[in-house]
């Protein structure tokens, strides 16, 4: 974060000594500021000062690297509290939660739903990336290892949550290989479990009774040379979990404290037991609202589609609109007789479009054809839409070869392009379809009459 | 060293829009971003409003709770008191997509006829949504406007190009909210309550819906548009984009593929309803937290979730 | 970013008319004044008595309570070198709109206007010269960081003084304008707020001419970070100017009726 020069004017001493170079102390800190003059020029600034002014110019938000392998992840660096003001970096993460305190029969059934639970949406690989390996208070440590062992064959990232440093250290020891998480500190246990963090490599997990007390005990994992962190959000009330969550994110993001500056972790699944769909509404909140890993009960199909969706736009970057890999996409159990409707590569593009040709219940092999990710007219201006382009694309994806109708619909917005395409394509009927996508279902229908 | 909280209390607060005369309720007026209760108090909780259509009382087999739920409700009156009574429910917004002249192309009278048999019978705020041909939709509004005069509904929604004559009629001459509608796009929904404004409108009877999609169908456009619009209302104070949002979720949710496909084409991906639930409960939630007042849904069990959900957050 | 300020210049007691309606506590061409200041997009007036040294403090809350009772708590500049005025115009002020603005001090006999806007929480226009015009930057840089220095050892936010760099006359000081938009750039730099007499600049030039040169001065001084100016609103280039700066500065989100709210 970018220092202003009255920041640094305030730590000056304010003589106007001329001993830097600078006329003045105001015109000092205004070259610091710029990166023009160093900040050692001064020979009056204490050392304490001087770390105070470097730890203001780090990164608000650690960036945390959790788990090893295919299963190492991302968490935190952001450096903006909304999307619109420059991009979110790192999605948020699902984990589901196993626990000592839950019954076989319950656990068993969320290990077996973890790999069901894996497809991919615009070149996005969506599954449950963490288990969450919960150590129920007062059960059974030999069941919660079997637990441990179990997750660590199952091709995630692993959160630990135990309280119990022994106990933890077991679990560790299973585990290791996996770089888990460990979460579980907090100020009654955090020596302890900070010697554990640092043994095995792994990130602590910690949580406080309230903001205070998280605050004071990350303090002091930070005194101790812990900065590999995530902070538990709590399970008190959704209404506290949701005002932890803002505000330990936009105290780092917005108002530079830097103790706070670690990503969260929400356990949904405590928030709201047994209730699948408020679950869902949660996860979406705080998809929205500064949750890093959200623990869920479980992810079923009808909470994943919405909320993996959901996830995939917040996290898009502004500047680079999402893209749908160009190709031929049957509508509607299309074969290779069903007409074809062609447009571009812009990811709501073809979500619209696709959307309405389902409606229309009409076979429709769907065209994407590789237009920089621009929507229709966009991409027909910048000439990534043209009839070159449309005759490249059917002749790199053999169209004419896996299609034998010769039927093809363009955008409204394009119509002026019927004429080139048909020069380009000969043997090829080209229709030119409406404006929006809206009034697709009654064209084709009309079409098929 | 103690946490300290720096509370964004902002200069400005959104304007509190009031629907309905027998039953009242209170959209707005929050001067902190939505749900932060810790930086001040939330006066008014976020609204849950019921969808009901005009085209009839038949529920497809696909959706069993609803069907359930509706079940013995014969006529769209019937349908409306009925959804009055789910736990959580707000509002009634009653859609004319029967009136569309590219579908059943029902006549003014007929629909101005159901919206006040259905004000009448019910006993929350009533909005009332078009069937989104402009021209059919000003004359529907015009009518409807007059007909429910002192009913206090809300007209949802006028848009660039017919907000003169939803605008004076609903706004001016009857005395209703007016909806201000546009498609994602912050500028023209600006451009919107400017114009209603200098037509004479009352900026406290104006409510923006500045558009929808379903989560995953570029949803990152409503979210950004509704924090922009929220963040410009509160820290610039610009009085133009301090009208209340309602967001309609309804429509979106339940027609996207996830909640379309039929369990037969995709039995890997389980209930239909259940798809179809889930989509509109997160799509609700996300448009809550980025910042809208007011949110349509359809089924009693993203209703009743929801309002779980405000509740557990205010 | 917050929005320009426009402070209206045209309560000024050099006009015969306002000075008189001043004399003779006639509110009608004060208020006539004002309402067209607010109605072509003024947010603050200044309200300038003059030296006023007789009855300053009467004339001040008069003025204040007339127009503030008129024109919705409006937000004033209060504007005199009697500085027992601007206290007695402070406390009849009405806070609902935004803060006073004591205009103004500087870094050579004003300077205890500074004082006077920290024991009152009030806004201080803060010019950067001591007697005369600065030579250079680094002169207005020096008075700026004593202005500064002495604000906020009393306690102001550091935000609440703003800073003038001094607009200078065309005709004259054609070779000094760069110094002043570079002298903004550095108060911008600093995180400081800025404003200052735009209309200084088109001093002695024709008429038809003065709306050209303070358009383009007001638009190159909102690029280097200017916030605020003491201008008269009634001329609509300047207004426009602003308002399209603005626009393009992210200040006020874009409409197509931009021009008219």
């Amino acid at each position: 974060m970018a220092l202003k020069g009255l920041d640094i004017f305030k730590l000056t001493p304010k003589t106007n000594c001329k001993d830097c170079g600078s006329p003045t102390c105001m015109a000092f800190a205004m070259k610091v500021a710029q990166g023009a003059v160093p900040l050692e020029k001064c020979p009056h600034l204490s050392d304490e000062v001087k770390a105070q002014l470097s730890e203001a110019t780090a990164p608000p938000m650690k960036t945390i690297k959790v788990g090893a392998g295919n299963n190492e992840h991302t968490l935190g660096g952001e450096t903006v509290l909304f999307r619109h003001e420059k991009t979110l970096v790192s999605k948020n993460l699902y984990a589901v939660k196993v626990s000592s305190g839950m019954d076989d029969a319950a656990n068993e059934a969320v290990f077996a739903a973890i790999p069901g639970l894996d497809y991919e949406r615009i070149g996005e690989r969506m599954y449950v990336e963490f288990i969450y390996v919960d150590y129920a208070a007062g059960s059974d440590k030999g069941k919660y290892l079997e637990l441990v062992k179990k997750a660590a064959s199952m091709d995630r990232a692993l959160v630990l949550n135990c309280a119990d440093p022994a106990v933890a250290k077991e679990a560790l020891e299973i585990a290791k290989e996996g770089k888990p998480i460990l979460n579980g500190a907090t100020a009654a246990n955090c020596d302890e479990m900070n010697a554990l963090a640092k043994e095995y490599g792994v990130t602590l997990g910690v949580s406080g009774a309230d903001l205070n007390e998280l605050h004071d005990t990350v303090a002091k994992l930070e005194a101790a040379g812990n900065k590999n962190l995530i902070l538990d959000v709590g399970t008190a009330s959704i209404k506290e979990a949701f005002g932890n969550a803002v505000q330990i994110r936009r105290a780092s993001v917005k108002d530079g404290d830097r103790t706070f500056g670690y990503p969260s972790l929400v356990n949904i699944a405590e928030l709201a037991p047994g209730d699948d769909t408020l679950q869902a509404a949660l996860a979406a909140m705080f998809t929205l609202k500064y949750g890093s890993i959200l623990v869920m009960s479980g992810m079923s199909y009808a909470q994943a589609l919405p909320l993996y969706g959901l996830r995939q736009n917040i996290y898009t970057d502004p500047q680079k609109p999402m893209k749908v890999e160009p190709g031929i996409y049957p509508v509607n159990g299309a074969d290779e007789n069903a007409i074809c409707a062609l447009t571009v590569d812009f990811a709501l593009t073809y979500f619209v479009v696709s959307g309405e040709l389902e409606r229309s219940g009409v076979p429709v092999n769907f065209l994407i054809t590789d237009a920089g990710g621009y929507s229709v007219l966009t991409a027909w201006a910048a000439g990534k839409l043209s009839a070159s382009s449309i005759a490249k694309f059917f002749q790199e994806k053999d169209i004419e070869g896996k299609i034998k109708n010769r039927t093809l619909l363009i955008p409204g917005k394009v119509a002026v392009l019927k004429g080139e395409i048909e020069e380009k394509l000969p043997g090829w009927n080209i229709v030119v379809a409406p404006n929006e996508a809206i009034q697709i279902v009654k064209f084709l229908k009309d079409m098929n009459k | 060293m103690p946490f300290k909280n720096k509370p964004q209390v902002f200069g400005a607060a959104i304007n509190t829009v009031e629907l309905g005369s027998d039953y009242k309720m209170t959209l707005g007026g929050e001067n902190v971003l939505p749900f932060y209760t810790f930086d001040g108090p939330i006066a008014n909780a976020p609204k849950i409003g019921v969808e009901i259509s005009d085209l009839g009382t038949e529920v497809e087999d696909a959706f069993p709770i609803l069907k359930e739920f509706y079940a013995g409700a014969s006529t769209v009156v019937e349908m409306a008191k009925k959804a009055c009574t789910m736990p959580g429910a707000d509002f009634i917004c009653l859609k004319l997509e029967g009136a569309d002249p590219n579908g059943e192309n029902k006549s003014v009278e007929e629909c101005v006829q159901l919206a006040k048999d259905v004000c009448d019978a019910i006993d929350k705020p009533l909005v009332i949504a078009g069937c989104k041909n402009v021209d059919k939709d000003a004359e529907l509004f015009t009518k409807i406007a007059e007909a429910l005069q002192g009913k206090n509904v809300l007209l949802y929604s006028a848009k660039e190009e017919n907000y003169k004559s939803v605008g004076a009629a609903a706004g001016l001459a009857y005395g209703q909210k007016v909806g201000a509608e546009s498609a994602v796009d912050i500028n023209l929904a600006k451009q919107l309550n400017v114009l209603l404004t200098q037509l004479g409108v009352n900026a406290g009877a104006i409510v923006m819906n500045i558009g929808s999609a379903a989560a995953g169908y570029g949803f990152e456009y409503v979210a950004s548009t509704i924090d922009r619009v929220k963040l410009a209302a509160l820290s610039q104070n610009d009085a133009q984009l301090q009208m209340p949002i309602m967001t309609n979720i309804a429509s979106e949710a339940w027609s996207v593929k996830e909640a379309v496909m039929p369990e037969a084409d995709a039995p890997e991906w389980g209930s239909q309803e259940t798809r179809g639930i889930d989509m509109e409960v997160v799509t609700a939630s996300a448009c809550l937290a980025a910042g809208s007042d007011a949110v349509i849904l359809k089924h009693p069990v993203s209703v009743e979730k929801i309002s779980a959900l405000i509740n557990a957050l205010m | 970013m917050a929005k320009f300020i426009t402070i209206g210049e045209r309560i000024h007691c050099i006009s015969p008319a306002i000075r008189e309606a001043m004399n003779t506590r006639n509110p009608e061409p004060i208020l006539k004044r004002a309402s067209e200041q607010l109605k072509a997009g003024a947010t603050y007036l200044d309200v300038n008595i003059g030296p006023a040294e007789k009855d300053g403090e009467e004339l001040m809350k008069w003025a204040v309570t007339l127009l503030q009772e008129n024109f919705d708590n409006v937000p004033l500049c209060l504007d005199t070198a009697n500085r027992k005025a601007i206290e007695a115009g402070i406390s009849v002020y009405n806070r609902s709109k935004g803060k006073p603005i004591v205009n103004s001090a500087d870094a050579g006999d004003r300077i205890e206007n500074i004082d006077l806007a920290a024991a009152n929480d009030a806004i201080c226009i803060a010019l950067c010269s001591k007697s005369g015009v600065p030579a250079d930057n680094d002169e207005r840089m020096a008075y700026c960081q004593e202005l500064l220095e002495r604000g906020m050892s009393l306690g102001m936010e550091e935000t609440d003084l703003w800073f003038d760099p001094l607009f200078l006359v065309i005709k004259g000081m054609q070779d000094k304008q760069m110094d002043v938009l570079e002298a903004i750039k550095m108060f911008s730099d600093m995180g400081l707020n800025t404003t200052g007499g735009l209309s200084n600049v088109s001093n002695g030039m024709p008429k038809y001419i003065r709306p050209i040169m303070d358009s383009a001065m007001v638009a190159m001084a909102m690029q280097n970070g200017l916030t605020s100016a003491i201008v008269n609103p009634c001329d609509q280039r300047l207004m426009e100017t602003i308002k399209s700066c603005d626009i393009i500065k992210n200040n006020n989100l874009y409409a197509d009726s931009y021009l008219e709210i």
